[in-house]
């Protein structure tokens, strides 16, 4: 340090009291603890915006609105005994969960597998990675009219180079939600693989590094450390799927309307083809209403799995 | 220890004594060839096959599409991979001509379709990045549960609302018209935006604006002047994320534009229009110029994609 | 005026109680450091002063004005903050204009403002650094930045946290030497911070020991370092700590009170403060500074206590040499400049009388058998646990049996 120069901050000049100014002004803690709760303001309004037609659709569930019922009346439960015992109800479900059941499994193996091979940094992996996410990124209702085009018998470009002939129909009665899960699979497998790939590159060295020291074998260390370490990661990918997938619509809308028949009507699906097509604004309400629990405790559930790994992974759980 | 330095957008704080550089993915040094085993092992080729049989399974579709948008009207269904490439399409698709032809107007969808989302995305980060920073900066009492709606209406059932905004829509004459759809598509924006910032507004280190006060700055100005500059990064990312996914969106304007208002996505849709004939080159060019946006913006904002895909959930 | 003072001040981190009703003046240009362990609560007391923390109770009076509900940007005080807190996207330069250029530190014309800076970048040596950014600088350089953004303004008070706390040894050591100097020259009122005891008796011109929230004993370095309020501030100042052995009050048949070690090896008498709190038979604790003690060589004085013992261990530090030696079943820890002493050894310690501390015992007295508990303090009653100093030791009283009892080793 040089010797030290005159450097007293002087409290007589330029000083803020002697700028004539009065003392300083308490304010009240009262008025502080406001603070969040106005910069929060403007988004609550919003919300309540939001939240009233939901509570408004809520409602319709148990009202008897349609084109047809255009002032309605208060109908109890009527609606949801009606749905509740409606085997379209029921079908609607059954697809829905198969849909999101298969696509969901299937996105997450896949998603992992590409993401621990990616990981590794190989050649193929460097070049392709930057074009991963693009399916993602494609609105899957475009992603359904490109594979509309594709699935077409006559001159789709799949049955010809798979060599399937002019008339296998990729969206008939029996295919029809094979297909559909499959183009959700080509949408959204990149979305698991990059939520995995950067949470494996996330993790800390020095385990791995200890454990191989300690002479671990490649699956040892995967089982053990990796796997319940990456757990959090795949959880969250997967109910960020499975969430989505209950309330599927854009591209199996695009593709197969819901049909042939029944083979692709999911919840959301009937609802729009009750409300909107039909005009049973209370129908298709209830479908939702009736969607919205299902996704809401599904959600529950989920969370608390994935709290219960995040401990897990952070070593505070057994 | 913080150094105060390290701009909050770009990484989490760290604890004290981890070098960055050591966190990288564990598997590498497990999957990395070892001392003595060959670097293309059957194992090793055996994976790059996988992903190779995956990248074409990813990338095939695409590169048809695009190969399909440059194929003339007469070679649209006539061949597969041999034939005259021709831009027409793109013009057609865009032009008045092809509006008539197809009575679809695309280039007034793509202009309804930035203004949208531009528009929504706008009104949630007015909104949204004061009420993130209150969510991340004080544990005020209902700041969960605020945070936990603002949550639900990404797993929402879109069709739950659209009923009812369908019929309050038309009593309002929202029906059909840019604000309501702005007003809709805030479901898909505010979230994003809310939840992402309020990661980055966390991860600030509360004492920097604090030297800011100290300085004699009031805490607006604090915030101006410290806070916000250092998650712009994050907005970007944030605003950018929303943007795809207002652009993307299909069921809100689907049942709440008519004819006059309706974007890109639902345009696309319409060329596929049963009866009537086949537009399936144009098809494929309006596909494709309604998907690039999105695309481009994406390949912008790489790095913090999965912060905003996980609503901020995974830092990485 | 700066001058500064805390009445009652508590503090809480959501239901956790951090200061516990501090009460503390300091006087206008005084130099004073808060000592305590991490987790003690410095931070929360210098955050207090400075406005920071919503959930606060009790005075702050900064110049004789009340600063309860005044905005930290209204209270004229300048803080170096732990991390520095330097602004990332800011030059040296820019971080060191900020603070002149609110308005509320004073007005300054832009040539003014470069004039301060560069007097203040000057004394701190790191004028050079001007045009660089925070991440471009090292540990040091960036502490004086943030030292340099407290001085470059006026204020009433200084607040600084652990400004050395991240620097190594050395640079830690010519540090504490600026600060002394910076100190002198400011002549502005300081609340510094740290946990090592070594700045707070180098830097202070008061020293306040914080434990849990509680301010344990304010006084002068020498009054902390002499005659520390119980064993938890004895233990802080000095390394090695001071040794603290459990003895057992006793009536000497003579006239007067001894306190004795376990197997007798250190006795000392008690003066009247001790007798009047503890009843024969009670226990305490004597207490020894490593340094207090010296090898002896040649004559045994009278006027001191001497212990003999052998030496199990002998640890050379450059020039000092750190000797733990078993004087009769207790574990006894000197520091001396004899080089000669080997392991092995037999060797004579002696210690002024009054150098020897009686603290009272008990089981929170922070001694050998209170489990590592540090001693002192009260519990939330109030009653005071053991551990509290009673007073300095006093030459033994002579008795018939006084000679054997004070050559240690005794049977009794």
């Amino acid at each position: 340090m040089t010797a030290p120069a005159r450097v007293r901050p002087d409290p007589d000049t330029g000083g803020r009291r002697s700028a004539g100014g009065a003392g300083p002004s308490p304010v009240p803690a009262w008025r502080r603890g406001l603070r969040p709760y106005v910069l929060s303001l403007p988004a609550v309004l919003i919300i309540a915006g939001i939240l009233y037609p939901f509570v408004l659709g809520a409602y319709y569930a148990f009202l008897n609105y349609a084109a047809v019922v255009p002032n309605p009346v208060f109908v109890g439960l009527r609606n949801f005994a009606s749905v509740l015992s409606d085997p379209a109800f029921w079908s609607s479900v059954r697809t829905t969960l198969a849909y999101a059941v298969s696509a969901t499994a299937l996105e997450t193996a896949l998603g992992v597998g590409i993401a621990l091979l990616l990981n590794r940094s190989s050649l193929v992996g460097r070049i392709f990675e930057r074009v991963l996410i693009l399916p993602l990124m494609i609105a899957p209702v475009i992603a359904g009219v490109l594979w509309k085009l594709m699935f077409n018998p006559q001159f789709g470009v799949l049955n010809h180079v798979l060599g399937l002939g002019s008339t296998f129909d990729w969206l008939s009665e029996t295919h029809a939600l094979f297909s559909v899960v499959l183009v959700d699979v080509w949408i959204f497998t990149p979305f698991v693989a990059v939520l995995v790939l950067a949470g494996i590159r996330s993790l800390p060295r020095e385990p791995f590094e200890a454990s191989a020291v300690d002479g671990a074998s490649w699956f040892y260390m995967f089982r053990r450390l990796m796997l319940p370490m990456m757990w959090p990661y795949i959880l969250v990918a997967v109910i960020f799927r499975f969430m989505d997938c209950l309330k599927i619509f854009d591209h199996v809308y695009v593709l197969t309307a819901g049909g042939p028949g029944d083979a692709t009507r999911t919840l959301q699906i009937s609802a729009y083809q009750n409300s909107i097509i039909n005009f049973n604004y209370s129908v298709g309400s209830t479908y939702m209403f009736l969607l919205w629990a299902i996704v809401f405790l599904t959600a529950r559930y989920l969370v608390s799995v994935l709290g219960k790994a995040q401990r897990r992974a952070a070593g505070s759980e057994a | 220890m913080g150094d105060g330095s390290r701009p909050g957008g770009r990484q989490p704080a760290k604890p004290a004594g981890r070098e960055g550089h050591s966190r990288r993915g564990g598997k590498s040094s497990a999957g990395e060839p070892q001392p003595g085993q060959r670097r293309f092992s059957p194992a090793s080729v055996g994976g790059d096959l996988v992903l190779l049989a995956w990248f074409v399974f990813s990338l095939f579709p695409l590169v048809w599409l695009v190969l399909l948008s440059l194929k003339s009207e007469s070679e649209q269904i006539s061949t597969y991979f041999e034939f005259t490439p021709t831009l027409r399409n793109f013009g057609t698709v865009l032009s008045s001509e092809g509006a008539r032809l197809t009575s679809v107007n695309f280039s007034e969808a793509l202009l309804t379709s930035v203004l949208n989302c531009v528009g929504a995305v706008l009104v949630s980060l007015v909104i949204g990045v004061p009420a993130a920073y209150a969510a991340g900066r004080w544990q005020y009492r209902g700041s969960g549960d605020v945070m936990f709606t603002i949550l639900s209406f990404r797993f929402a059932p879109e069709l739950m609302v659209i009923v009812p905004l369908f019929v309050i829509y038309n009593q309002l004459g929202l029906f059909d018209t840019n604000v309501g759809m702005i007003w809709v598509l805030q479901l898909v924006t505010m979230p994003l935006i809310v939840w992402i910032l309020r990661s980055y507004f966390q991860d600030l280190p509360p004492e920097l604006e604090q030297a800011a006060l100290l300085d004699g700055y009031t805490r607006k100005r604090a915030f101006l002047m410290v806070a916000l500059p250092l998650v712009r990064p994050g907005i970007a990312a944030a605003a950018l994320l929303a943007f795809i996914f207002a652009w993307n969106n299909y069921v809100f304007p689907l049942i709440l534009t008519g004819s006059g208002h309706t974007p890109v996505t639902v345009a696309v849709t319409r060329f596929l229009g049963g009866g009537g004939q086949a537009f399936y080159s144009l098809t494929a060019a309006a596909a494709i110029i309604a998907a690039l946006p999105p695309l481009l913006v994406a390949l912008s904002i790489q790095r913090y994609l999965v912060r905003g895909l996980s609503f901020g959930a995974v830092k990485a | 005026m700066g001058s500064l003072s805390l009445r009652g001040l508590s503090a809480r981190y959501a239901k956790t109680v951090a200061l516990h009703g501090l009460d503390l003046d300091v006087a206008d240009g005084e130099f004073f450091v808060i000592l305590g362990p991490s987790g003690a609560g410095k931070t929360t007391t210098l955050k207090s002063v400075a406005g920071l923390v919503d959930a606060v109770e009790g005075e702050v009076r900064i110049a004789g004005a009340d600063m309860t509900g005044v905005e930290p940007y209204e209270r004229n005080v300048a803080m170096a903050f732990e991390s520095y807190a330097l602004y990332p996207q800011k030059t040296v330069e820019q971080n060191l204009a900020s603070p002149l250029r609110s308005g509320r530190t004073g007005s300054w014309s832009p040539a003014e403002q470069s004039e301060r800076i560069r007097e203040v970048t000057t004394t701190l040596g790191i004028e050079h650094l001007r045009g660089r950014f925070p991440r471009e600088l090292s540990n040091g350089q960036r502490q004086r930045t943030a030292l340099g953004r407290v001085l470059v303004r006026p204020a009433d008070v200084y607040l600084l946290d652990e400004p050395l706390s991240h620097l190594d040894a050395k640079l830690r050591a010519a540090m504490r030497a600026e600060l002394k100097q910076l100190g002198e020259m400011t002549h502005t009122t300081t609340l510094y911070v740290t946990h090592d005891y070594q700045e707070a008796l180098a830097l202070g011109d008061r020293v306040g020991v914080l434990r849990e929230g509680r301010l344990v004993q304010v006084g002068t370095p020498a009054e902390v370092w002499h005659e520390p309020a119980d064993t938890f501030v004895a233990r802080m100042f000095g390394q090695p700590e001071m040794n603290l052995f459990a003895a057992e009050l006793a009536a000497v048949p003579a006239g007067g009170t001894a306190a004795r070690s376990r197997r007798g090896g250190i006795a000392v008498g008690a003066p009247h403060s001790v007798r009047d709190s503890v009843d024969p038979g009670g226990s305490v604790l004597l207490g020894i500074r490593p340094r207090d003690l010296a090898v002896l060589t040649g004559e045994e004085p009278a006027d001191r206590l001497v212990l003999r013992g052998r030496v199990t261990l002998a640890e050379r530090l450059g020039r000092l040499v750190e000797l733990s030696v078993d004087v009769a079943g207790e574990a006894v820890i000197a520091v001396t400049e004899d080089q000669r002493v080997r392991e092995g050894d037999r060797v004579t310690l002696t210690v002024p009388w009054d150098r020897v501390h009686l603290f009272a015992g008990g089981p929170d007295s922070g001694g050998p058998d209170s489990g590592g508990q540090d001693g002192g303090g009260q519990d939330r009653g109030g009653r005071r646990l053991g551990g509290q100093r009673l007073g300095g030791g006093v030459p033994l009283p002579a008795t018939n049996a006084g000679a054997a009892a004070a050559s240690g080793g005794g049977a009794r």
